[in-house]
């Protein structure tokens, strides 16, 4: 309970610390940042590792009539996890990524601040504090993507702003019928919404889904996503690629699995609707994702079509489904985070951020291209990646299901991944072969070894994939 | 512990290639030579009838296990011995290649992963070491890295990168239809869900297909072959095709070979036969129509894993009396192994001194590469069939079990024996016509420097001058080649021992339990086939001729004609109607976005309008000074009031 507690404070803690630091004082920040990111990855593993084990952790109590908890269960557990280990590296690529950008103080106390909201969402307990924090993490990741102040920064801000905030009100709307229907919003006891009449569900969920799909980035509701892209790349990297829409994910999984229940999903008879749905966002998604030509933009639609290989896992309505969602869920986070700092190094240090720029990069930045080529790999799905996990556990809960439509879509959407990606590798080492080795400096350094070392996890993992099993096998139990 | 210290091995040699310093030790022949003696030390037990098995215990979804029997033994010994061969070859040829250390380092890694391949205990285990191969040769295939080399890579890359998926969906509905995902060598699965069984079969022969060469999922293939260096091509053409024969027979292992085929595989046999003759003939048909010298090899691949697939399929098709074709196919394999590496390490060495693979621009180079060409003969005559030579045996094999199909009278039966000698024919044309342009013909002119010329074979000649060293490094080409051709002779002269020594215990592993009876009065020696070999290479010299006179062999198909063309058309057609589809996507946004911008600025307009209109009139009242939207809000609220009044009685 105590390090439940010590977890969530940590990031807000570091912020407010952060905030008072001077401009000028950049390694007693860098410093502040990197200790109360360290502690909190600390204390959401041990929290995590109870959780696991079979543990309760739960801090609750009540404004007014309103009963709030923060009760972490074992889907919550993987998110924090995932949430709080990449924002260490995502902090330390800051650091040299950052080195020499303005507002400095702004960026890293909004950095931390959010830790501490992402992690509030990954342990909620009940949906009123889900939805909170949820907002909250609107709000404390705007100032992140309007960072640069250009007109671009500022418009995608907007986007960002009205979007996510449409989303919200849907969902506070959705919640108060929950309310008004079940009379209770706690996760804990099983699905709320499990004893109650059918009639009309089937517009909650939807409602719900509207409303978590957009920062899920489900086909319609997507185009903030995208438009974010203006942010500094760490931002895009850990909060576009994981942090903030894997809450969106999140969300939906807590409607599907906690507030209505896989039964109850299926007999209201959205057990074909929504693979479909999510079906046709990896398609699109990833064919949108071919035809941009600035590689930040790429990443974000490929993006989209990746979160919706995870809803499509949870949709399957299967407990194989469910595992290859969560196993995707954390390998899908190792690489993509790689795939944006790649990019970063690649942009700061080279100029190029339009892939048909980038002939050459590779004799430039040769590791940097390395890591991003398997990285891009990885984004296909096969072995010895960790990615092919997520999507071999994917297609076994699809054929399970009875849908094996879906096995295809995921195999052909590896195959437009594959377009995506190797021609961008192949073309960065063509070209005039240079001398110049754009990997010298402590700042490089200090970008690419988060990067490398996210490269080697992913392919552990890929090797040993029973090394984050026991947390797979924790979620399917809770909820199956 | 053998099995996995196997695959690690070369891993490690990959390593020390990776820190080595200058030109030492040729690490790939050493490594590969420990290879081969581990393997026949440690793994000919198999041959006695136990597998060995060696799991390693890992907790969650997935533990690496490995397997080898007498099948996985043969193709294990058949990697090594190859590795050590073109080890032997590789360091001359890179001389004038460049970036040798580049090749040593991918050619260990591949080593590695063929290995495990072999070994693979269970299918993940072998999916692993599959999409390993396949990401580590694509740097074979663009060893040159130019714009040839860089889209054969790019054929080579996405073929097989859809193979190895559909292999994983395959492996999803095989778990699906069987519950408990089956290992490797246990032998025949008993589905539950006979279509999903059927259908993870066929996945399988796909996934497989596409590394063997399977027409139409060839494409790839003579680009990808002719692209790599010399080495590489034969190493690519002569075993990493093969793995996909391997898995094809892993998969006939699943479906049951020796028996009647289940519900749901039932297709298995008679497919994999119409697939098999139809990759013989397409390939060998290109193959006569190639001018350069390493596309000629690369199609004739393509045509003698078609000869494989036969003898599979035909394995498959006659149940417990087709333990010829299996034997056939296995036998042909390594034979094919053989004489394909050879011929590429040929044209190799004649690349090395002419820089040159196009047919019609060499010529009379017998001269200058006397053992070369004696070399290369034996290794065309093998591939042709020749008697006393391996291509022989194992094409009579092959033949025998035709024959014993076509006696089912099923129409591809009998029509798969017709064709079986019309592509020993055009085998035999084509060949042909690649020794005749390149040793025998009247010399063409050559556009390399004389002084170099012929360095290679005076070098063993000059062994005891100060060159020594040198000569006997240039030697080494030769010394690789002779070793494939004494093992080509030695096969073809005693043609029976392989097969019932080595091929039939591994058959009767998979569960043909007569294949030692049925190689009993099997003569290799008959006067049938000898004189069907017999016309067959005259006829084949006779169409080359023909060929060569009339011109035909440079006709160049129209595109609608070859696969690749027509894959082309129907990718433009896609993209086209992919952009079309674009298009109207946009002019449909476009539509929408401007009646909803209309509506708006109407609304905005009327709604400007109302507010600025001052002492209006709404139904004849004139409302001085009060502005009409407040005098409509004022009779809304009246209305609302009177409703409320009228509708709750009680209210009054």
């Amino acid at each position: 309970m105590l390090s439940l507690i010590l977890a969530l404070s940590c990031g807000m803690a570091g912020g407010l610390i952060v905030a008072v630091i001077p401009q000028t004082r950049s390694r007693l920040r860098n410093l502040v940042v990197l200790i109360f990111t360290t502690a909190g990855m600390i204390f959401t593993w041990r929290v995590a590792l109870r959780v696991f084990a079979g543990e309760n952790v739960a801090i609750a109590g009540r404004i007014g009539e309103l009963p709030w908890s923060i009760n972490p269960d074992p889907l919550g557990a993987v998110f924090g996890l995932i949430a709080a280990t990449l924002w260490l590296f995502a902090a330390v690529y800051s650091f040299g990524y950052m080195a020499e950008k303005h507002e400095q103080r702004t960026y890293y106390a909004f950095l931390l601040i959010s830790f501490s909201v992402t992690l509030g969402v990954a342990f909620s307990g009940n949906l009123l504090v889900l939805y909170l924090f949820y907002e909250l993490l609107t709000f404390v990741t705007y100032p992140l993507v309007i960072h640069e102040r250009s007109s671009e920064a500022v418009k995608a801000g907007a986007k960002y702003i009205l979007y996510n905030l449409g989303g919200a009100s849907v969902i506070l709307v959705a919640i108060i019928i929950t309310y008004g229907r079940a009379g209770s919003l706690d996760f804990a006891g099983g699905p709320i919404l499990a004893n109650s009449l059918q009639n009309g569900l089937d517009w909650l969920l939807l409602l719900f889904i509207i409303g978590f799909g957009v920062k899920a980035a489900i086909m319609p509701l997507h185009r903030w996503l995208p438009a974010a892209m203006a942010a500094p790349t760490p931002v895009s990297a850990l909060l576009h690629a994981v942090a903030v829409v894997y809450a969106g994910v999140y969300g939906v999984l807590r409607v599907v699995y906690s507030v209505f229940g896989h039964e109850l999903v299926g007999r209201l008879g959205f057990g074909t609707i929504l693979p479909f749905v999510a079906a046709c966002t990896i398609i699109v998604g990833v064919i949108i994702a071919a035809k941009q030509d600035v590689l930040k933009r790429r990443l974000a639609y490929q993006t989209i079509s990746h979160l919706s290989y995870i809803l499509l896992g949870a949709f399957t309505l299967q407990p194989w489904g469910l595992a290859g969602a969560m196993l995707h869920m954390i390998s899908y986070s190792t690489l993509k985070t790689t795939l944006f700092f790649c990019a970063g190094i690649i942009a700061e240090q080279s100029g190029a951020t339009k892939i048909s720029k980038m002939g050459g990069v590779g004799w430039l930045l040769p590791k940097t291209m390395a890591v991003f080529s398997i990285a891009a790999i990885g984004m296909i799905g096969i072995l010895p990646l960790n990615t092919f996990w997520g999507k071999y556990y994917l297609m076994k809960g699809s054929v399970a299901a009875g849908m094996w439509p879906l096995a295809l879509v995921l195999i052909v959407s590896g195959i437009i991944n594959a377009i995506c990606f190797i021609p961008v590798v192949v073309n960065a080492f063509r070209g005039e072969r240079t001398r110049i080795n754009g990997e010298r400096g402590s700042r490089v350094t200090l970008m690419l070894a988060p990067a490398i070392l996210l490269v080697i996890v992913a392919l552990l993992m890929g090797l040993f994939p029973g090394f984050v099993w026991p947390g797979v096998q924790a979620v399917v139990n809770w909820f199956f | 512990m053998l099995l996995v210290m196997l695959p690690v091995i070369p891993l490690a040699g990959a390593l020390c290639v990776l820190f080595k310093r200058g030109r030492g030790i040729n690490i790939p022949l050493l490594i590969s030579s420990v290879v081969l003696i581990l393997g026949i030390c440690g793994l000919s037990s198999v041959f006695g009838g136990t597998p060995i098995d060696h799991g390693i215990p890992l907790p969650g979804p997935y533990a690496p296990a490995f397997h080898a029997d007498s099948l996985s033994v043969i193709f294990v010994l058949l990697a090594a011995f190859l590795w050590v061969i073109v080890s032997i070859y590789t360091p001359e040829y890179m001389k004038h290649e460049g970036g040798s250390r580049r090749f040593e380092f991918y050619a260990l890694l591949i080593l590695s992963a063929v290995l495990g391949i072999f070994l693979a205990g269970n299918l993940i285990t072998l999916l692993f070491f599959f999409e390993l191969m396949t990401i580590t040769s694509f740097f074979w295939v663009t060893h040159r890295w130019n714009q040839e080399a860089i889209k054969a890579g790019y054929y080579y890359l996405f073929f097989n990168i859809i193979g190895g998926l559909l292999l994983g969906f395959g492996i999803v509905l095989l778990d699906a239809a069987t519950g408990v995902l089956p290992d490797i060598g246990t032998g025949l699965v008993t589905p539950v869900n006979a279509t999903a069984f059927g259908w993870s079969i066929m996945l399988f022969v796909v996934g497989f297909g596409i590394k063997a060469g399977m027409v139409p999922l060839h494409l790839w293939l003579p680009h990808a072959h002719s692209a790599a260096p010399a080495p590489g091509s034969a190493l690519l053409s002569g075993l990493l095709i093969k793995v996909g024969a391997y898995g094809l027979i892993r998969a006939g292992e699943f479906a049951g070979w020796g028996r009647e085929l289940g519900s749901g595989v039932a297709w298995l046999g008679p497919a994999l036969a119409i697939i098999g003759v139809i990759t013989m003939l397409v390939g060998v048909a290109a193959a006569l129509l190639q001018g350069d010298a390493k596309r000629l090899l690369a199609y004739h691949s393509v045509s003698q894993m078609g000869y494989i697939i036969l003898g599979l399929g035909i394995g498959l098709y006659l149940g417990s009396d087709g333990s010829l074709g299996l034997v056939g196919a296995i036998y042909h394999l390594v034979n094919h192994a053989l004489f394909k590496t050879a011929l590429f390490l040929g044209v190799g060495v004649i690349y090395i001194h002419t820089k040159e693979t196009n047919l019609y621009k060499l010529g009379g180079l017998w001269r200058r590469f006397p053992v070369t060409a004696f070399l290369m003969l034996l290794a065309v005559l093998g591939i042709t069939g020749v008697p006393g030579l391996n291509g022989y045996a194992s094409k009579t094999l092959l033949h025998h079990a035709v024959s014993l199909a076509a006696e089912t009278g099923t129409i591809w039966s009998v029509w798969a024996e017709r064709l079986f000698l019309v592509v020993g024919v055009g085998t035999a044309a084509s060949f042909a016509k690649l020794y005749y342009l390149i040793f025998l013909r009247k010399p063409a002119k050559i556009g390399n420097a004389p002084n170099t010329s012929s360095r290679l074979e005076a070098a063993p000649k000059a062994a005891m001058s100060v060159k020594l060293r040198a000569g006997m490094s240039a030697a080494r080409p030769l010394v690789a080649m002779s070793v494939l051709a004494a093992a080509m002779v030695g096969i073809g002269l005693v043609p029976g021992l392989f097969p019932s020594a080595i091929a039939s215990p591994a058959v009767q592993a998979l569960g043909m339990e007569n294949a030692a009876a049925s190689l009993v009065g099997l003569s290799f020696w008959n006067a049938g086939d000898l004189t069907g070999i017999f016309i067959t290479l005259i006829l084949g010299i006779l169409i080359c001729w023909a060929g060569l006179r009339s011109g035909i062999f440079h006709w160049h198909p129209p595109k609608w004609l070859t696969l690749e063309g027509l894959g082309m058309l129907v990718g433009r057609a896609v993209s086209v109607l992919l952009r079309m589809g674009e298009k109207f996507y946009r002019t449909v946004i476009k539509a929408v976005r401007n009646v909803l911008k209309n509506s708006g600025a109407r609304t905005y307009l009327a709604c400007r309008k109302f507010d600025q209109s001052r002492s209006g009139e709404i139904f004849g009242l004139k409302l001085v000074g009060v502005s009409i939207d407040a005098g409509i809000l004022f009779i809304l609220l009246a209305l609302l009031i009177a409703g409320h009044v009228m509708l709750n009685p009680g209210f009054r």
